[in-house]
């Protein structure tokens, strides 16, 4: 039975203009859940290598048996193979867009080869409609969301689309969902773009039934009380992300300053961009998604400077700390607009911080000129230019066509060594945490399947604490044990990324409630045992897919900024050798029974149940 | 919160569900939890409430059935499948009656009547007979019971 699950895949041929359902396997769910499980599952079968813009390419809109009931916390992913890292790709989101997959009946669906001209997709539970979208094409994301639903006449209709950045293949473009939560990272909306899709709409009807309403009722509550009590959870609910994290980060020197060479904000920007002002200038409520009692997110109106009455969502820590830090921007409003114009031209906001800071930096050390960039002159610390330059980006007008292409690729082309000033792990560029001040989060970088990510594993919690999951004493700065560490919490992630959880729900939720939850809706027992254990499967097979793709050791290693010691905060003249990433990526493999190379052995893989072919 | 069960005077008092938008968050976690109460699964569509959105996101309103003093609903049905519950002064609607006209979600500007397209009858809210599912989930206070003299 397993009645939270729909029990059907729907695939979509673009190119066939055809689409089928297949039923849900059994054997999909008890190895691997759901969402990035499946995701990686499916990826392997149908697009096992390639050019991420080959219409083979999946686009694989995951949910998990959780996604769409009143368990808190629930999101969907996105999975394909990613035009910005060549690996492996799970992004996910929140909103309203992934419960209505599940109201439509299904658990996945698949889009596959290309329409011959933009179009978009209606799916009304059994019905598969694919629309005409010229009139949509060049659009931003906030005016596809209206019309779409004006057009099908129904305001309920959840939408998913890409702006300008994903039809023009920007390489961290992302794909909008039903309002403002973004698959951001890796690039996916280029994807969409290479398919001609420029939106999914979506309208369901069916119920989601639990296979013990009783048992999970009392699951619910359980989550939910643990959830009040907890102060991470409060912290949420009240700062976002920014109250949550960003005076611990600037403290503890682990934002990104000025294109990630330091780790502390210059006193006169914090002020103009700490929590206060957020709560004070723009916020006016609190806005969640589906399901979530945390509502870490807000929603406001720019009220003051150059920008105001833009309506606004909250800048999220990554936000900020990559343009309030990496760029040294002190103009909130600016910072605040600037969020909604990438989700408006649909953009990563992370790499966005990152590419101008790489941007900037080379334009100071006269590796990119005034000519290059178009007779633009970014500098840190100002906005106006930079906001200009993004929209060359979007739309791959002069230098944006190179800047598109991520730091990685677009230093190759620039040369002069600017790959230095490059800072990302495989091709995605680096989050808001530097990692001088905590080795686990060097290896989470080194070896995160989607490339150098802070949500695969996030060692800072437990290093800043100093003490690991199971009461050890963290040297924060040793690599002792960062190993274990690094590989148990992405074992653990990847196993929550099939319910599929949100990393925020894990602030008051454990485990064992977790699983109460899964088996009241589901009637599948796992315990935590099990449970890690179908982590540890699906990590596996994203670096086996990795692998067959290209990746080994050589690709494990930080960028060249972290080798370079911090110069400032409390772990100042602290760096990653090449000696230290050496041993650290020894261990790991080690305890991952992966070889030296860093691929899985035949005996790892014999234990996992996992067949090497596939 | 469960009006009939204290044992209030049959009649003299009402239950009514406030709501507060300002401190709505759009979460729908009332909507999953009056469709798990009414109809046994989750699908905001089978609620009998429903979160309203402003066009420019700035605003959601929770649209609650106000159970009103002079329901056109009730007064339109042509079967009289619609009544007053005594206990809690709720307008309910008696399912098996019901022939699905239609008529009950035509005439009520709130939109609190819904229609459900298998069943093919209508269905709104009862205020779960005393106590509102969707109050007891809604983790903001954006709804609460309060009783009004009548």
């Amino acid at each position: 039975v397993n009645m939270s699950y729909m029990n059907k895949i729907l695939w979509v041929d673009l190119s066939k203009r055809t689409s089928c359902v297949e039923s849900l396997p059994d054997e999909l769910k008890i190895h691997y859940i759901g969402g990035k499980g499946f995701g990686i599952e499916r990826l392997t079968e149908i697009f096992p290598k390639g050019d991420p813009f080959e219409e083979q390419n999946p686009l694989i809109f995951g949910t998990g048996p959780l996604t769409g009931t009143i368990a808190p916390c629930m999101r969907a992913c996105v999975v394909s193979k990613s035009p910005l890292t060549g690996t492996f790709c799970d992004s996910y989101f929140g909103g309203h867009f992934g419960q209505e997959i599940k109201y439509a009946g299904y658990d996945v669906i698949i889009v596959t080869g290309r329409a011959e001209e933009p179009t978009y997709l209606f799916i009304e539970d059994d019905r598969v409609e694919i629309r005409k979208a010229n009139h949509l094409w060049g659009k931003e994301t906030d005016a596809v969301y209206h019309e779409i639903k004006k057009e099908l006449g129904d305001a309920t209709i959840k939408v998913s689309c890409i702006g300008p950045a994903g039809e023009k293949k920007v390489r961290f473009a992302m794909i909008d969902c039903d309002f403002h939560r973004h698959a951001g990272r890796g690039g996916l909306g280029a994807v969409m773009g290479s398919k001609n899709l420029k939106a999914v709409a979506l309208k369901g009807t069916h119920l989601i039934s639990v296979y013990d309403p009783e048992r999970f009722a009392k699951a619910v509550w359980e989550a939910n009380e643990a959830l009040k009590g907890s102060e991470g959870t409060r912290a949420l609910t009240q700062g976002g992300t920014v109250g949550a994290c960003f005076d611990f980060s600037n403290s503890m020197g682990f934002l990104p300053v000025k294109n990630f060479s330091g780790g502390v904000l210059k006193p006169e920007i914090m002020e103009k961009v700490e929590i206060a002002q957020h709560q004070n200038k723009l916020w006016l409520r609190d806005n969640a998604c589906a399901g979530c009692p945390i509502r870490c997110a807000k929603i406001g109106r720019i009220r003051e400077g150059a920008y105001k009455d833009t309506i606004c969502d909250n800048i999220e820590y990554e936000t900020l700390g990559l343009m309030a830090g990496n760029l040294e921007w002190m103009d909130l409003g600016a910072i605040s607009f600037t969020n909604w114009l990438c989700d408006n031209l649909g953009i990563d906001t992370m790499s966005v911080g990152a590419v101008i800071g790489f941007t900037m930096e080379a334009f100071e050390r006269g590796i990119l000129t005034k000519k290059d960039l178009d007779g633009l002159e970014p500098r840190f610390g100002e906005s106006a230019t930079t906001i200009e330059l993004i929209r060359k980006i979007a739309r791959r007008e002069g230098i944006g066509d190179i800047l598109a292409e991520g730091v990685q690729i677009a230093s190759e082309r620039i040369g002069k060594g600017s790959d230095e000033l490059a800072v990302h792990v495989k091709g995605l560029e680096s989050p808001a945490w530097g990692p001088r001040g905590s080795s686990g989060m060097g290896l989470a970088y080194m070896t995160g399947d989607r490339g150098g990510c802070h949500q695969r594993a996030f060692p800072i919690a437990w290093e800043s604490l100093g003490q690991g999951p199971q009461g050890d004493k963290l040297e924060p700065l040793s690599q002792d044990k960062k190993a274990e560490l690094v590989a148990w919490e992405q074992n653990l992630l990847a196993a929550y990324y099939s319910l599929v959880s949100c990393e925020f729900g894990r602030t008051g939720i454990s485990t064992a409630i977790y699983l109460h939850l899964l088996s009241g809706a589901t009637g599948l027992e796992f315990n935590e045992t099990e449970f890690l254990k179908v982590g540890e499967r699906i990590w596996n097979r994203t670096r086996l897919y990795n692998n067959g793709n290209g990746v080994t050791r050589k690709d494990d290693y930080l960028p060249k900024r972290f080798e370079e010691p911090i110069p400032d905060g409390p772990h100042k003249g602290h760096c990653f050798t090449r000696a230290d990433q050496d041993r650290l990526l020894d261990e790991y493999y080690k305890i991952r029974g992966w070889d030296s190379n860093g691929v899985p052995t035949s005996e790892k893989l014999k234990e996992l149940g996992i067949d090497k072919r596939t | 919160v469960g009006l009939h069960k204290r044992g209030s005077p049959k009649g003299s008092v009402m239950m009514k569900i406030l709501t507060d938008f300002s401190k709505c968050t759009e979460c729908r976690i009332c909507e999953l939890a009056c469709s798990f109460k009414t109809f046994a699964g989750f699908n905001p569509r089978y609620a009998c409430l429903t979160v309203r959105l402003s066009k420019d996101g700035l605003v959601a309103e929770p649209m609650v059935c106000i159970h009103c003093q002079n329901p056109a609903c009730m007064k339109v049905c042509p079967v009289s499948a619609i009544t007053r519950d005594e206990a809690t002064g709720a307008v309910v609607i008696d399912e098996n009656q019901c022939t699905g006209c239609q008529k009950c979600i035509e005439s009520c500007y709130y939109g609190a009547v819904r229609f459900h397209s298998e069943k093919k009858k209508a269905f709104k809210c009862n205020l779960c007979y005393g106590q509102p599912e969707c109050v007891r989930y809604c983790p903001t206070g954006a709804l609460q019971v309060t009783e009004v003299q009548k």
